[in-house]
């Protein structure tokens, strides 16, 4: 998209990328350790964490691409959001305690290393820190390509570097994220967490406000969508334009799948004090709620306003956002936004390069059985070679990592939740069962969002499930199935004993 | 006991929902809605069951498994009747019920009940003495 240069958003988005960096600089003399880098020496107080929880699990989806799906579905694409009103409670009820009080006895800096003590099993560990690695390189592709497109459009590079534009936006975004993730590690990106979640909150209530001020209140817009021809009532019912099995199918793959999330369960590594878990549900489901608010706001102001016809129907439905904020709102509220949204994706590809980076110098040498000596230094070296090889795979293959980082979060939640939250919270569960259903979720996901979608591969045959099914429902599903049936269907003889620390946590 | 209700379900919902996804119709989708619905509070039993014994969460989570489970047969039903219900809060009934009930219902229930049974059952000063005991004493064998 072409559009003309607004100082306050390029003001904002200077002030922001410097404030950033200048949170690197800082935390580069507090990393001393591969602690340090890995869990900020778990060292983290519980507002810090929420917030570096909150922000880490909103990409910059919720601030655009969830108007522009609400703009083309109606309100049934909310339930990819609404299960943000239980699940800071559901997270920590079902693994959070457990996470803490585990890598307060034992050196654990990631979910392999949680696998591996859990099940005493290297192939185990190894198969969460591939599903990683995958997750990881899908997620963070999409985030350096959404952040290039968002600084091409706020700086106005296109007319300046023509074909060289989207490039030089994706190195110069990724050079930030890069540099603050390198010096300071986790300790860098959980206060840039801090500063990124506060300014999502504060631009979400924002612009959620001024939404119902421009729109004429929840009602006027609701009435206004229901009565035009381009939406209609449809565009208002719960289920939308969608299937009941798509629609549901979004709430269980992003309310149970949340439990096999890395990047947020990395974040209960860090916090200092496991009773400081108390009220971080409290903040987590606020803040996040806050921010579903602007997915709400400009999802339901944009039709209204198009329907009262104040504003041209859109061509791209994913231009709902930018061209609500550029077009409609005081340059001042647009600049806090696009500063929210560079915030909301940077904070998620910080922490993706922060576990990739261990998923290389820990999880997969020790699946090997081996270690690496100085892995500090190497876990800064492996985020630059991260960021290089996502970087350059998102320039690539466009299409490809856009897809990829689609169903990241069906890989993740398929390979890990099941093996980690029933793991955790039954001692029955076998290695071996939890290795099948990590390897059931990750190629049933891959394979049917793959095969259903890909168009790269010609010769590879198209799978499609019933109509509006999710495959990552069906994986999500499968890995359940798998895990709990293989456990029960083990004989207890063939359980290998409980790691000593691990039952006493479970006993808790 | 609250863990094998718990554990019995999952397994019986995990595979009824691949099952639910090959035939079309209603039945089909109720069967998957209502399951969808109760597998968080399932796992959340699994998670927080002591001695066989839901505590003090056994209300929120009834709460909470009544919520999900009537919001989700609420927009079921209410499907395709945007114009003839009734309004709240600036929606149709079935979006209400989908805004205010589904997301923001649960939202001071989940973090307010976690916050004050935390201390009660969640991570009792009594498990936290042991969980020091055992630390200093894996920090001790650790530097010995």
């Amino acid at each position: 998209m072409t559009s003309p240069v607004n100082p306050s958003v390029v003001g904002s988005a200077v002030l922001y990328l410097a404030l950033v960096t200048a949170i690197g600089i800082w935390a580069a003399g507090r990393t001393k350790s591969a602690k340090d880098f890995f869990i900020a020496g778990q060292k983290i107080g519980w507002i810090v964490t929420a917030f570096a929880t909150m922000s880490a699990a909103f990409s910059g989806f919720v601030f655009m691409g969830g108007p522009g799906l609400m703009y083309r579905v109606g309100v049934a694409s909310l339930f990819i959001c609404i299960p943000v009103g239980f699940t800071s409670g559901f997270l920590c009820w079902v693994v959070g305690k457990r996470l803490r009080l585990l890598a307060g006895l034992r050196e654990i800096y990631t979910v392999s290393d949680v696998i591996l003590v859990r099940y005493g099993s290297r192939r185990a560990s190894g198969l969460a820190a591939v599903a990683v690695i995958i997750g990881t390189i899908g997620y963070l592709g999409a985030q350096i390509q959404a952040l290039g497109i968002l600084i091409e459009m706020v700086f106005g590079t296109g007319a300046l570097l023509g074909q060289w534009s989207l490039p030089a936006a994706m190195i110069l975004g990724c050079a930030v994220v890069v540099f603050y993730a390198t010096a300071g590690g986790m300790v860098a990106g959980v206060y840039t967490d801090l500063i990124q979640g506060v300014l999502m909150v504060v631009a979400a209530v924002a612009v959620f406000v001024y939404c119902l001020q421009s729109g004429g209140g929840l009602e006027a817009m609701s009435r206004s969508i229901i009565a035009s021809d381009a939406f209609g009532p449809s565009h208002l019912d719960p289920f939308g334009t969608l299937s009941v099995m798509t629609a549901v199918g979004f709430f269980f793959v992003f309310a149970v799948g949340l439990l096999g999330q890395p990047h947020m369960l990395h974040k209960f590594f860090m916090l200092s004090d496991p009773r400081t878990l108390k009220w971080m549900p409290l903040v987590i489901g606020l803040t996040q709620s806050a921010c579903v608010l602007i997915w709400l706001g400009i999802g339901l102001t944009v039709p209204a306003l198009v329907a009262q016809g104040r504003m041209t129907a859109l061509v791209n439905p994913d231009q709902a956002a930018p061209q609500f904020l550029l077009s409609c709102t005081p340059p001042i509220l647009a600049g806090l936004v696009f500063a929210g949204v560079l915030a909301a994706i940077m904070s998620t590809a910080d922490s993706f390069l922060n576990i990739g980076s261990a998923a290389i110098v820990r999880d997969l040498p020790k699946a090997f059985g081996r270690r690496v000596s100085n892995e500090f230094l190497w876990g800064r070296v492996a985020v630059v070679g991260i960021a290089v090889f996502a970087a350059v795979f998102a320039f690539l293959y466009k299409d490809l990592i856009a897809l990829v980082g689609t169903f990241a979060f069906g890989t993740f939640a398929a390979a890990l939740a099941p093996a980690v939250a029933i793991g955790l919270n039954w001692r029955r569960v076998t290695a071996t069962a939890a290795t099948a259903s990590m390897a059931t979720g990750m190629v049933v996901n891959l394979g049917l969002e793959f095969l259903s979608k890909q168009t790269f591969l010609d010769w590879l045959p198209s799978v499609s499930l019933k109509a509006g099914v999710l495959p990552a429902a069906v994986s999500l599903s499968a890995s359940f199935t798998v895990l709990l049936f293989l456990t029960w269907l083990s004989p207890a003889r063939s359980q290998s004993p409980l790691d000593p620390d691990v039952d006493f946590v479970m006993d808790l | 006991m609250a863990q094998r209700y718990a554990l019995l379900f999952l397994g019986l919902a995990s595979p009824a929902m691949l099952v639910c996804s090959w035939f079309p119709g209603f039945v089909a989708e109720l069967c998957f809605v209502l399951l969808v619905m109760a597998f968080p509070a399932a796992l959340i039993a699994l998670a927080v069951t002591r001695n066989g014994k839901l505590g003090p969460l056994w209300v929120p989570l009834v709460a909470l498994t009544l919520i999900l489970e009537g919001c989700g047969v609420a927009m079921l039903l209410l499907r395709g009747h945007v114009l003839e219900g009734p309004w709240f809060g600036g929606f149709p009934v079935g979006t209400a019920v989908q805004i205010y009930g589904l997301w923001l219902g649960p939202l001071l229930l989940v973090a307010l009940a976690y916050g004050w049974t935390f201390s009660r059952w969640e991570l009792r000063e009594e498990d936290l003495r042991r969980f020091d005991a055992r630390r200093n004493r894996s920090k001790g064998d650790a530097e010995g």
